[in-house]
């Protein structure tokens, strides 16, 4: 149905897509895999007309599709669902899904109409949105849902997801599955981004791999293994994504105590951390254990219960006390908390760190001149791409940004690590990066606390799991070698 | 998002150089094009003696527009910089003609500054209000005292050393009011660039979450940062009020809209996290270039009014191209 030749795109003197043939039927889930700065979005662009291709032709149906523009594509029926929203935050849902093309008669819009529309559209794919609210009170992942809804309610002939389940729940993400099942069958093409590799296997029937804007292959999803995947993708043998870790449980570091914060977020969850292990925070997106971690490194406000780190109680954390007292948050939303994204790569590593000796005298003067140096060594550790701390941190890939934000936890040497969703949105190279820091770190006498929606990486990394349902902590078992079913089953709170 | 980060990574490394440098030129080439422009309808401009006049006034807005370029880099702006001029001159001239001595006039004004800083740092940074409305009504309240402290009359008998020191005094050819601000400058350099101070204001600006993620105290670093602007406003008034000779309550009337103007101008970001002492400096000679060459060309004052409002608005519209691309 979608056929692209020989598609280039340059961005002044740099290729971001080069000679990339491409093909989508109608009817099947064509899953485009790469690691950020592959080209995955590029090519995106150039199909939904965001700029025009530099060289190459895209064709629908053997016929050119228009001059590069989104109307041109959009009158084929190209629908693409990006992962940042275009929504309007002060209109209702349904609002939303009619915007800039209401149903009208003469002056007045068809209310009644529009709704019985979209009420049977919200059902036909199983989506439960309230199509009163305003979208500015959804969560993130209703917001994904309602801009997927409003994506579907044009019949698109092919409907592009850039990571569609990147903020959704294991039940939301479900709803979502079913309904891509759904427009499959109805003939229509589905380009799906995605780096869980179990939803490129469970969901699509083709996978294209780019990697450095060159398009190295297209694969029979079911005749490939994840690993000939990796590789294609990260170009090397991937021997293992989690390394072996040598965790050696010693002293007590952390103990939470019958936490609630004052939201109801999270309403009595007790938690203990030693030097030198890795416990694993499981459940759903909205359980709790994100806000846990926030409420721990004084970011959210207590209503009950206590922290002991390193022996010493706080009833009232403060960020700025934590950090002092040795103890470490890394947000799970990076752009929003993690970075100044405006700011040099280097003032980012450094900012946790401005009276640390090694950057500043007494605390009133920034050594600005050792600055560079500084951050160079935890730069390098972590395997920053570009090389280059005087970039502003927001024109880094994803995976590099994470780098960015992580390295200042290697400025100085932190007794307790708080991982929030480490890996959300970044691709396997760098996911193996930060598993090799987490590694470093609890080898090196720390504690670490991972709070993840990824199985695997509770799997293979925790040395023990508290599952958090409803703000509560409902049970704790073994980390390494528990199966995902085990985990899961402890998820709706029994 | 990926789409336009991937574009700006892969397109950056070859780019940036040449944008970098276009920046950095943009202002001093729109100075000199002003100057030009301004000569070719008037001889005057380019005389030896406008030209130390132009250095003369950009060096008092320097001053007010380096305060503003340290509230604006927290997200935050001083709408009431013009009243706290007028009421510290006011103040600074009653303490001097009541004392007969410079010293009790430079501790009321630099007082009264401080003052006026904590309240608007603690009200913006503590308790959290709008920064735009809480230094609007803190402006209002500044100009009634002005007004009511002189009873509406410039206050003269001021000690005529004020005067020959800060207004008639020079040292190496030039005169005082340059020789503080350059020294105002200097010192703030070294604030935004090499204390943690500058930093946090830095980090603040740019994304108030994440530094309060990283360890960063935002109510002193906020409060700082208003407390500073207003004791660079009540420096920059007893300057004003040397030249004078009097303390005037309507000395800072016009002042905190060129303050933004010269700033904005200058390239400090309304978003915050960008701008420094190089924006203050551009932006002060620039507006003060088109406000002496629109007088030589004999440009009606409401005239000049609307140049300025235009200015400010034409340099929002570039910058948000500039952030666009």
């Amino acid at each position: 149905m979608l056929v692209t030749r020989g598609l280039t795109k340059t961005f002044g003197s740099a290729t971001a897509l080069q000679d990339v043939d491409f093909t989508l039927e109608a009817g099947e889930v064509h899953a485009l895999l790469g690691e950020n700065g592959a080209g995955k979005s590029t090519l995106i662009n150039l199909i939904c007309g965001t700029f025009p291709p530099s060289a190459g032709t895209i064709e629908m149906d053997g016929r050119p599709l228009g001059a590069g523009t989104v109307a041109a594509a959009r009158a084929a029926g190209i629908a693409p669902v990006f992962q940042e929203f275009s929504l309007a935050p002060d209109l209702t849902v349904l609002e939303n899904l009619f915007l800039g093309r209401e149903k009208r008669q003469g002056l007045f819009l068809q209310k009644r109409a529009m709704r019985r529309e979209a009420e049977e559209l919200l059902a036909e794919i199983g989506f439960a949105l309230p199509l009163d609210r305003l979208v500015s009170e959804l969560s993130r992942a209703q917001k994904q849902m309602t801009e997927i809804a409003k994506a579907l309610r044009l019949r698109p002939r092919i409907l592009i997801l850039d990571e569609p389940t990147a903020s959704l729940t294991d039940g939301e993400a479900r709803h979502l599955f079913r309904a891509i099942g759904l427009l499959r069958g109805k003939g229509v093409g589905i380009l799906y981004v995605s780096h869980r590799m179990s939803e490129i296997r469970a969901l699509s029937d083709r996978v294209t791999v780019l990697r450095g804007g060159r398009h190295i292959g297209t694969v029979e999803t079911a005749a490939t293994s994840d690993r000939a995947l990796i590789e294609m993708m990260v170009g090397r043998p991937v021997e293992q994504l989690f390394p072996a870790i040598r965790s050696r449980p010693a002293e007590e570091v952390l103990r939470v105590e019958g936490l609630a914060t004052a939201d109801g977020a999270v309403e009595g969850a007790s938690i203990t951390l030693r030097r030198g292990e890795i416990v694993g925070l499981a459940g759903l997106v909205g359980c709790g254990r994100s806000e846990l971690c926030r409420a721990v490194f004084g970011l959210d406000p207590l209503a009950a219960g206590e922290i002991a780190l390193k022996g010493e109680t706080l009833r009232r954390p403060s960020p700025n006390a934590m950090i002092r007292r040795g103890l470490c948050y890394f947000p799970g939303d990076r752009a929003a908390e993690g970075l100044a994204l405006a700011r040099p790569a280097r003032e980012n590593a450094g900012m946790a760190a401005l009276r640390l000796p090694a950057l500043s005298a007494g605390g009133t003067v920034l050594k600005t001149w050792r600055e560079g140096a500084v951050v160079a060594a935890p730069f390098e550790d972590l395997g920053l791409r570009p090389m280059a701390p005087e970039l502003p941190a927001g024109a880094f890939s994803g995976g590099n940004q994470q780098k960015v934000m992580l390295a200042r936890g290697l400025l100085q040497d932190f007794d307790v690590y708080l991982f929030d969703e480490p890996t959300v949105g970044i691709d396997v190279g760098a996911k193996a990066d930060v598993y090799r820091l987490m590694k470093r770190l609890v080898e090196g006498g720390a504690g670490v606390v991972v709070s993840t929606s990824e199985l695997p990486e509770l799997i293979h990394l925790a040395d023990r799991i508290y599952v958090m349902h409803a703000g509560r902590v409902v049970t704790e078992i073994a980390g390494k070698g528990t199966g995902e079913a085990e985990i899961l089953s402890h998820y709706f709170g029994e | 998002m990926t789409g336009q980060t991937a574009s700006a990574r892969s397109g950056a490394p070859a780019r940036l150089p040449l944008q970098k440098i276009l920046r950095a030129l943009r202002m001093p080439l729109a100075i000199l094009a002003a100057l030009l422009v301004f000569a070719a309808f008037s001889p005057q401009v380019l005389t030896v003696g406008n030209l130390r006049n132009i250095a003369l006034q950009a060096s008092f807005l320097m001053i007010f527009s380096l305060a503003q370029c340290v509230v604006i880099l927290t997200r935050g702006f001083d709408l009431s910089l013009g009243f706290t001029v007028s009421l510290v001159s006011v103040v600074s001239a009653l303490a001097m003609a009541a004392t007969g001595a410079v010293l009790p006039g430079l501790a009321a004004g630099l007082g009264v500054g401080l003052a006026v800083g904590l309240a608007n740092g603690l009200l913006v940074g503590a308790v959290g209000l709008n920064p735009l409305v809480t230094t609007l009504g803190m402006g209002n309240i500044l100009l009634a005292l002005a007004s009511t402290v002189s009873g509406g009359f410039p206050v003269s008998g001021l000690p005529a050393g004020f005067n020959a020191a800060f207004a008639q005094g020079t040292f190496l050819g030039l005169p005082a009011p340059i020789w503080s601000a350059a020294l105002l400058l200097s010192l703030l350099g070294l604030v935004l660039h090499l204390t943690p101070l500058g930093r946090s204001w830095y980090i603040l600006g740019a994304n108030p979450r994440a530094g309060r993620a990283a360890g960063i105290r935002a109510v002193p670093v906020l409060v700082a940062a208003y407390a500073i602007c207003s004791l660079l406003a009540a420096a920059g008034a007893l300057l004003m009020t040397a030249r004078t000779g009097s303390g005037e309550p309507n000395l800072g009337g016009n002042l905190t809209l060129e303050s933004i103007a010269a700033a904005v101008v200058g390239g400090a970001k309304l978003s915050g996290g960008e701008g420094g002492i190089s924006a203050a400096i551009l932006g002060a000679v620039f507006i003060t270039i088109l406000s002496n060459g629109m007088n030589l060309v004999q440009v009606d004052g409401y005239l000049q009014q609307i140049c300025l409002g235009l200015i400010i608005l034409a340099s929002l519209v570039l910058s948000r191209g500039a952030r666009r691309r």
